[in-house]
């Protein structure tokens, strides 16, 4: 059995001040398999956040089921922790402080919580920097801290909301190299939204392409590109075949898009 | 390029360096404005450019400010003011806080005192005075009603305020990991609105030093505001003077001290 399983799941959102209903996710279905690291690729609007809020139990189910390790979700557990866009450190708190965050929460019994923190600080890079507030970091820092929270609390699976999608390129690039080398010491499972097609292939052992109005997943594509994995197969060739195959699919969104506007 | 980002040194650093001449020149720039002012001050009456008797001088300030301090029964006015000031002051933190917090938090409570709390605010309280002299004597017991009144609005609503704006992201966040509505309370939102507080707190200050001095102005028998009203009604252009600056020194003190904590909670926010 698989380690997620989502089936025929629908999300309805009631539009503020109307009785409008819209779906911001429909029909979808998808298994993820114990280590394997999925990514999330769509244009925006193509519900690929609702539907990793709606894993993570921030989200409530409208239609269909999700599962992990055959049980139902309900609401956030500690079987998963969410890396969130950005912002979503702690102002007044420390490197540590907001680290230890998740830890806290849990009522964390596995040892010293300030070792246990400092531990994954260091996993990330930070080590010099725990004392530091978020202010005073770059978006890299603060996203590798955003990471080492989410790590800390050691869970099943890891769900990450475009965690570098605030970020410059190069820093991008490099905060993507560094999520795998920690992602390889133990393979948790992992759901990466994002909408950058050369991270979605770089990070992926599984792609889910998702389509929008209503958000629905267009086709799931296996990456056989082999790991450890660096920059350098950016350049290879399947990976051109792989991105070629992306960008038509995010192209027609766009262009489904441009018709609905010229409608409009 | 990994390196780079490693070793990037926090912004705090690189600031320090230049704001090392900013103050330096602004207080010196301060210094010679003031100078400038005693001096013409002091020798404005001379030159026949204003009546000494409605102005006094610098030098005739300081001598009464002696002898007010040694022969004026100083201490005891003060303390009255001072315990007006305190009860007055305290009383408002004990109630405000624990509404600000309720109002904050809870949505209903909001709609329903939000109005009648605004509208509170914005009149200036002191024209209840007059009333609560009515109601509680020419004692201590109308002025610290009137600081309390004062100093009781500005800390409601800016600790609402703090509580009910807090960060919809830190929320999200601290639920993900399975926080408590009571965690979200003590971790998120007491933290998040300690510097709306600490604000609230900086404004009623001004607010409770016009309550005492105004309601002593008003109708009493002792207290600072009592010797103001008294040395200007005899003309004591000096000792006046002297009572006032006593008061703006004691809400600028407390002004600064609760900025100066107020500054160094709201650190993290600057950038």
């Amino acid at each position: 059995m698989a380690q997620i399983e989502i089936r025929d799941l629908g999300i309805d959102y009631r539009k503020p001040k109307s009785n409008e209903v819209f779906s911001a996710v429909d029909n979808v279905a998808l298994s993820v398999e114990k280590g394997e690291f999925v990514t999330i690729v769509g244009s925006s609007g193509c519900g690929k956040s609702t539907l990793l809020m709606a894993v993570a139990g921030l989200v409530s189910l409208t239609r269909g089921s999700i599962q992990i390790d055959g049980k139902q979700i309900n609401g956030p557990g500690p079987d998963r922790a969410v890396v969130f866009q950005e912002a979503s450190l702690l102002p007044w708190r420390s490197v540590r402080g907001n680290v230890k965050f998740g830890l806290e929460m849990q009522r964390w019994n596995g040892g010293d919580l300030n070792e246990r923190a400092m531990q994954m600080i260091r996993l990330v890079g930070l080590g010099r920097f725990s004392d530091y507030h978020p202010h005073q970091l770059s978006g890299g820092m603060r996203q590798r801290v955003n990471i080492a929270r989410a790590l800390a609390v050691d869970p099943q699976v890891l769900l990450m909301d475009e965690p570098f999608g605030a970020l410059d390129a190069q820093t991008r690039e490099i905060m993507g190299t560094e999520l795998l080398r920690i992602w390889e010491r133990d393979k948790k499972t992992a759901l990466f939204v994002t909408h950058d097609i050369d991270e979605a292939i770089f990070l992926a052992d599984k792609i889910v392409v998702m389509g929008r109005n209503p958000g629905h997943i267009k086709e799931v594509i296996k990456v056989n590109l082999p790991r450890p994995r660096n920059e350098a197969i950016l350049d290879s060739e399947d990976f051109h075949e792989l991105r070629k195959r992306l960008r038509a699919h995010l192209a027609e969104d766009m262009s489904s898009m441009q018709l609905v506007q010229e409608v409009a | 390029m990994r390196s780079a980002e490693m070793t990037a040194e926090p912004a705090e650093a690189r600031q320090l360096s230049l704001s090392f001449l900013h103050p330096s020149r602004s207080a010196v720039i301060g210094t010679l404005a003031v100078i400038a002012f005693l001096v013409l001050w002091q020798i404005a009456p001379a030159m026949g450019w204003v009546n000494g008797r409605f102005t006094s001088r610098p030098t005739e300030v300081f001598f009464a400010a002696i002898d007010v301090f040694k022969n004026d029964n100083f201490l005891f006015h003060a303390r009255i003011s001072l315990t007006e000031f305190f009860a007055g002051f305290i009383l408002a933190i004990v109630v405000s806080i624990p509404l600000g917090v309720l109002l904050g938090t809870s949505k209903i409570a909001r709609y329903l005192i939000d109005p009648p709390l605004m509208a509170l605010y914005i009149a200036p309280t002191l024209v209840l005075l007059p009333i609560m002299v009515i109601w509680l004597g020419i004692d201590m017991a109308p002025k610290i009603a009137v600081v309390f009144l004062g100093a009781v609005f500005p800390i409601v609503l800016n600790t609402m305020a703090g509580m009910s704006e807090a960060d919809p992201r830190f929320l999200r966040m601290a639920r993900s990991f399975g926080a408590s509505k009571f965690d979200i309370f003590t971790r998120v939102l007491v933290p998040g609105s300690l510097p709306a507080l600490l604000t609230g707190l900086r404004l009623a200050v001004g607010r409770a030093v016009l309550g005492v001095i105004v309601g002593e102005l008003f109708v009493s028998q002792a207290g600072i505001g009592y010797q103001l009203n008294l040395y200007g009604s005899a003309m004591r252009i000096d000792r006046l003077l002297v009572y006032a600056l006593i008061v703006s020194a004691f809400g600028y003190t407390l002004t600064v001290l609760v900025r100066s904590v107020e500054n160094k909670v709201r650190d993290w926010r600057s950038k």
